[in-house]
């Protein structure tokens, strides 16, 4: 196919881009088709990991007679969540909105931090050392002191969840700063780059996959920030729904919670994988099938 | 706009599809006469100037690596300058500093006269490894200098889609680099680094990384592709038959730290066929270069 028709280079790609052969699938056929089987292949034997497991469970705990205030058999648990779905959906609402948002800061947080970086090494070689002390801080110990100082509101809440969630962001996306190929760095000096042409040609294009693995890791951990930012004060959410049932021997509902998060946190988790599967395509070692990075 | 000194000759470059014409041409008695006249379009104009450049790079708790000591070299627009030497004996070095990245300790450089000026973003630099950007499509890559320059994108595309006939691209300007071949994705190097268009054109040992037939057929490419009339290109390589099969002159640099130690102006007619290795000017020029580079048995 020669590209020789009067057509504006714009349009001549778009063409370009709507071809279909068999080696090429189209954009759409990507999302689709290619999505849910891809989706099976990345996480069909975990999915089936986790049913045998499950099995396992019911099997034993009604064979050894376990009482239900110590292990409830699965299907309690799931008769449980069929049971109050709105109960489930009220308090998990309530900590998915503590972790979206404390996510989005620690996205933002981490962006300017690590651009700020990226231009002026001073602040890096100043700030980095303060960043990797952050994480020695135990948590768990500060949240406390998050009611004193602000108060009872979602907002301790969100602070807990950006505490987790912020480093393992900052951290990757300044790794992929640091990463990118001096290589490549002189190719662009040599096509005359200015040095915010580098930042946003190479630099951003570059950390993606790093970005990317560092949410992966943060979706994971906001779940905990939140649970924890719960504990301490809380009158809903599922961490909250754990902490109250957990003296009343309500078994099956503090299970049922579990469940509850461990999805959360599992769909957080595929959401960013399949945002990365698409977004770096083309990306060298990116299998379009979305799993592991 | 550059002047060339043989009207007759300069033909023969210019014009493609007189390939498989003049490898009749060159074999045929008519040779002698041609090599004389060699299809020559070095100009006066003066492209690259370096003077007694001498650069080392500190290493901690060891002397320096002199890299190149005291080297000079003048290329005019209109010429193929191909630089041959050992690894490792400062060939890079000599292109980085000539593209600016890298400046010499002692000595100066000028870019068509002008000492003072930053050379950096004035040269095209073409590197060993293609670095193509894997999230660009090949149209976007190829046209990554024009946009850095702040062309508007319907004007760099149709640049690009211009030259890919020539190229050999045309069919894949929507393809990712992942998809290409090692040869496919050199060409694309190649289009990037020339399409903004400079006087002075480097290429650091273009075909090292690909395989024996792909780095031949792209050798005669590079010479059908190339229109060398408005530019001063450097090509570094090891390759001796390759800077033979490329170069109007090649000089031989001797092990870090490099110097020039033979300079060779190469009089075989253009285009150079593929058997022009069997002309007994080209062995006897090979032999010359070989001898060169064979430091020990030399001295």
């Amino acid at each position: 196919m020669t590209v020789a028709t009067p057509m504006s280079s714009q349009q001549q790609i778009r063409e370009l881009a709507n071809q279909t052969d068999a080696e090429h699938p189209t954009v759409s056929e990507y999302t689709f088709a290619m999505g849910a089987r891809s989706f099976i292949r990345a996480w069909g034997s975990a999915m089936a990991l986790a049913a045998l497991g499950l099995v396992l469970w019911e099997i034993l705990v009604r064979l050894l007679d376990v009482q239900t205030w110590i292990l409830p058999p699965v299907s309690l648990i799931l008769a449980e969540l069929a049971d109050k779905p709105s109960l489930f959906l009220r308090h998990a609402s309530v900590t998915a909105q503590e972790i979206l948002i404390g996510f989005a800061v620690s996205i933002t947080f981490a962006s300017v931090m690590a651009t700020a970086m990226f231009w002026s090494r001073l602040l890096e070689r100043s700030v980095y050392p303060f960043l990797i002390a952050s994480q020695t801080i135990p948590v768990f110990t500060l949240a406390p002191m998050l009611l004193i100082w602000i108060g009872t509101g979602i907002a301790p809440k969100i602070v807990v969840v950006v505490l987790f969630t912020f480093f393992p962001v900052t951290i990757n996306l300044m790794t992929g700063f640091k990463s990118v190929d001096s290589d490549m760095v002189a190719m662009f000096r040599t096509l005359g780059a200015s040095r915010w042409q580098m930042f946003t040609k190479l630099y951003v294009r570059s950390a993606l996959p790093y970005l990317f693995a560092g949410l992966k890791v943060a979706a994971v951990v906001s779940v905990i920030g939140a649970v924890i930012g719960e504990w301490i004060s809380a009158a809903s959410g599922l961490g909250w729904l754990i902490k109250t049932s957990t003296p009343k021997f309500q078994t099956e509902l503090v299970f049922a919670a579990i469940f509850t998060l461990s999805v959360m946190a599992a769909l957080m988790f595929i959401a960013i994988a399949l945002l990365q599967s698409r977004i770096l395509r083309n990306y060298p070692g990116s299998n379009p099938q979305g799993g592991q990075s | 706009m550059s002047q060339t000194s043989e009207i007759p000759s300069n033909v023969h470059s210019r014009n493609e599809n007189s390939f498989s014409s003049s490898t009749v041409n060159a074999n045929s008695p008519r040779s002698q006469s041609a090599r004389i006249s060699t299809t020559r379009t070095r100009t006066e104009t003066l492209a690259i100037s370096v003077r007694n450049a001498s650069k080392s790079f500190p290493r901690p708790d060891l002397p320096p690596v002199e890299a190149i000591a005291d080297i000079s070299l003048d290329v005019h627009l209109g010429e193929f300058v191909v630089i041959v030497g050992p690894s490792g004996c400062g060939k890079s070095t000599l292109l980085n500093i000539v593209a600016g990245l890298v400046e010499p300790d002692i000595g100066t450089v000028s870019l068509q006269g002008d000492s003072d000026a930053e050379r950096i973003g004035r040269v095209a630099y073409m590197h060993q490894i293609d670095l193509l950007l894997p999230w660009r499509n090949v149209i976007s890559n190829a046209t990554l200098g024009l946009e850095i320059a702040g062309i508007p994108r319907p004007d760099a595309d149709a640049k690009a889609t211009e030259l890919a006939q020539r190229f050999g691209i045309a069919d894949f300007l929507n393809a990712y680099p992942a998809t290409l071949s090692g040869g496919m994705r050199q060409r694309v190097a190649l289009l990037r680094a020339v399409l903004p268009d400079r006087a002075v054109l480097l290429l650091d040992e273009p075909f090292k990384a690909l395989d024996a037939i792909t780095r031949a057929e792209l050798q005669r490419w590079l010479s059908d592709v190339l229109d060398r009339t408005n530019r001063a290109t450097v090509m570094v390589t090891h390759d001796v038959e390759e800077a033979l099969m490329l170069g109007d002159r090649v000089l031989v640099m001797s092990p870090r730290p490099g110097r020039i130690l033979l300079e060779l102006d190469v009089d075989l007619p253009r285009p150079r066929p593929r058997d022009v290795v069997r002309e007994t000017n080209f062995v006897e020029l090979k032999w010359q270069l070989l001898s060169a580079l064979d430091v020990d048995s030399a001295r």
